[in-house]
């Protein structure tokens, strides 16, 4: 799994290093450990997905409600499973500091993605009163990382046994106005960032607007994408996911699974082809503009689109 | 400039002072930040004195004064009372929290065992719009970073004061905290910015604040 840095032309500290630096057109998938200490449900899931991906997103307490701590869940599913985990790291709720020393855990419990997040405001989650940190940046995180990484060193201090991780970033093609997000990926790339995942999008014209406006930063882009496993799902994430919108005719085509298909196998394998129909094309357009390098799948309890998305892919 | 106040609630007023067997209370309210806020000044003053005498304690005086938070003007003020002083067995101010630590400086010889209370919580340095309307635009970060940001704070208006906005959670302009309500601080900053002709700021990727000296006891000591 380890790649000696030593052995190679390219630094490759993962997987997913590796392949970014090849140039393969990558699929990565997204677990979501929940209010638990047990991860056997998340395990499982991850177990489901490794044969289609080349590394899974472990997510750091999404919308500040709080779960497992994602360093450990990180490191605990890439032990059961094998599968390579991007570490998902907020700045919301550790300082810089405590970000340089977990960077370093990190290093010493076999992660080597992380991927840098704000991470949602703790006012809008379930420790509201917690004291939202937010010492460092999505950017300044990317910088930092780098810095450990590539000099040895934090703040010019060496490091005696350095970490090496590679460091991504998000995008969010929704964005509205889309400027200012699209100069903020600037200072990613300035800083850093080896990859972009971007936010969930349907809209393929805006996609493409948005992507041609953030390729001149050279920072390969995984598209982010969110198979909906059931009307119900899809319609939740309509209505609760700001600033994202299914389009229309995608929810009728996905009611009528709903209301008109009794059986149930039949239903999955419906809203299963509805989805390969849908992002498909999307996919490809996208891919034949050379727009995205990838894409990152943040359909979790979904693992059996994995296949499917996998033959999107092509591989 | 002003430092924002608001009422603390009676009761948690009354629980304090009833905390340390109070019975003769000398009120000092604000003349100037606080009489702004509605939460000093001569009516907060006589506010005070009238619940006060209502709940059975004894106002030995209630004055208002200009700069509470001023060490000279208080201890000059409080010199002309000193009789009412004397008698008062607690001070309840009408203040910001500056004002409780000043008065404490400022007796700290003299009465040395008078505790000071306030009856207000400091809510931050604001602006006016008009009264009761005022709006948190600094926070005395120490670094100050308008020149580059269009004259506008993102410390204060950016809910995570990012130095690098906006972060995912903007909305068609507005901040995913309190409900999409407020504007997102940074697209502020990116719009002014483009009015000034200036975007190349606004790409600029920004250093982390320095928290070295600003993360403690702070003073401004020059002579
Ligand atoms: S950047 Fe904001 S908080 Fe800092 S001094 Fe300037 S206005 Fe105040
Ligand atoms: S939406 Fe804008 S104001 Fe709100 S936290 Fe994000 S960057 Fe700051």
């Amino acid at each position: 799994m380890e790649v000696d840095v030593k052995m190679t032309e390219v630094k490759s500290y993962s997987k997913l290093g590796e392949a970014l630096a090849k140039g393969d057109f990558i699929l990565t998938g997204e677990l979501e450990p929940e209010k638990t200490c047990d991860l056997s449900h998340t395990i499982e899931e991850a177990k489901q997905i490794a044969p289609y991906v080349i590394a899974a997103n472990v997510t750091d307490s999404p919308l500040g409600i709080v779960t497992i701590n994602s360093m450990a869940a990180t490191h605990l599913i890439q032990k059961a499973t094998g599968l390579e985990c991007v570490w998902q790291m907020t700045v919301r709720d550790v300082n810089k500091l405590g970000i340089a020393g977990m960077i370093m855990g990190a290093q010493a419990l076999g992660i080597h993605n992380i991927l840098s997040l704000t991470g949602d405001h703790t006012a809008l989650g379930d420790m509201a009163e917690s004291k939202p940190v937010f010492d460092l940046d999505s950017a300044t995180l990317i910088k930092l990382v780098r810095e450990m990484v590539d000099k040895g060193s934090i703040n010019g201090y060496e490091i005696e046994d350095p970490p090496k991780l590679h460091v991504g970033g998000a995008a969010n093609p929704n964005s509205e106005p889309m400027g200012p997000e699209i100069l903020k990926i600037g200072r990613k790339a300035e800083a850093g960032c080896e990859f972009i995942q971007t936010q969930v999008v349907y809209d393929i014209d805006r996609t493409i607007e948005f992507l041609t406006g953030i390729r001149k930063y050279k920072v390969p882009i995984l598209l982010g994408i969110f198979p909906m496993k059931s009307y119900g799902i899809a319609k939740g994430f309509d209505t609760f996911v700001p600033g994202v919108s299914v389009p229309k005719e995608i929810l009728a085509k996905w009611k009528s699974v709903k209301k008109d298909v009794t059986d149930k196998k039949q239903k999955k394998e419906l809203y299963d082809q509805y989805n390969y129909e849908l992002f498909k094309p999307f996919v490809s357009e996208l891919r034949k503009k050379n727009l995205i390098d990838g894409i990152h799948c943040m359909a979790v309890h979904y693992p059996r689109i994995f296949p499917k998305l996998k033959d999107i892919i092509g591989a | 400039m002003v430092v924002i106040t608001t009422k603390k609630p009676e009761e948690e007023v009354f629980e304090a002072l009833n905390n340390f067997k109070v019975k003769n209370v000398l009120v000092v309210s604000c003349g100037v930040c606080a009489a702004l806020c509605q939460t000093g000044g001569s009516e907060g003053a006589e506010e005070w004195s009238a619940k006060l005498k209502e709940r059975g304690f004894n106002v030995t005086n209630a004055i208002v004064s200009d700069d509470v938070c001023d060490n000279r003007v208080m201890k000059k003020d409080l010199r002309v009372i000193d009789e009412d002083v004397k008698k008062s067995d607690a001070i309840l101010t009408l203040a910001c929290g500056l004002g409780v630590q000043s008065i404490i400086t400022v007796l700290s010889k003299t009465h040395p065992k008078i505790p000071v209370f306030t009856a207000n919580n400091t809510e931050f340095i604001g602006e006016t719009e008009r009264i009761g309307r005022f709006y948190m635009r600094c926070q005395g970060c120490g670094q100050c970073l308008l020149n580059e940001t269009g004259g506008i704070c993102p410390i204060t208006t950016c809910a995570k004061a990012l130095m690098n906005g906006p972060c995912g959670g903007m909305v068609d302009g507005k901040c995913e905290v309190g409900n999409y309500e407020k504007d997102c601080g940074w697209v502020l900053i990116y719009n002014r910015l483009k009015e000034l002709g200036r975007l190349d700021l606004f790409a600029k990727l920004r250093d982390p604040l320095d928290w070295s000296d600003i993360g403690h006891q702070r003073e401004v000591v020059w002579r």
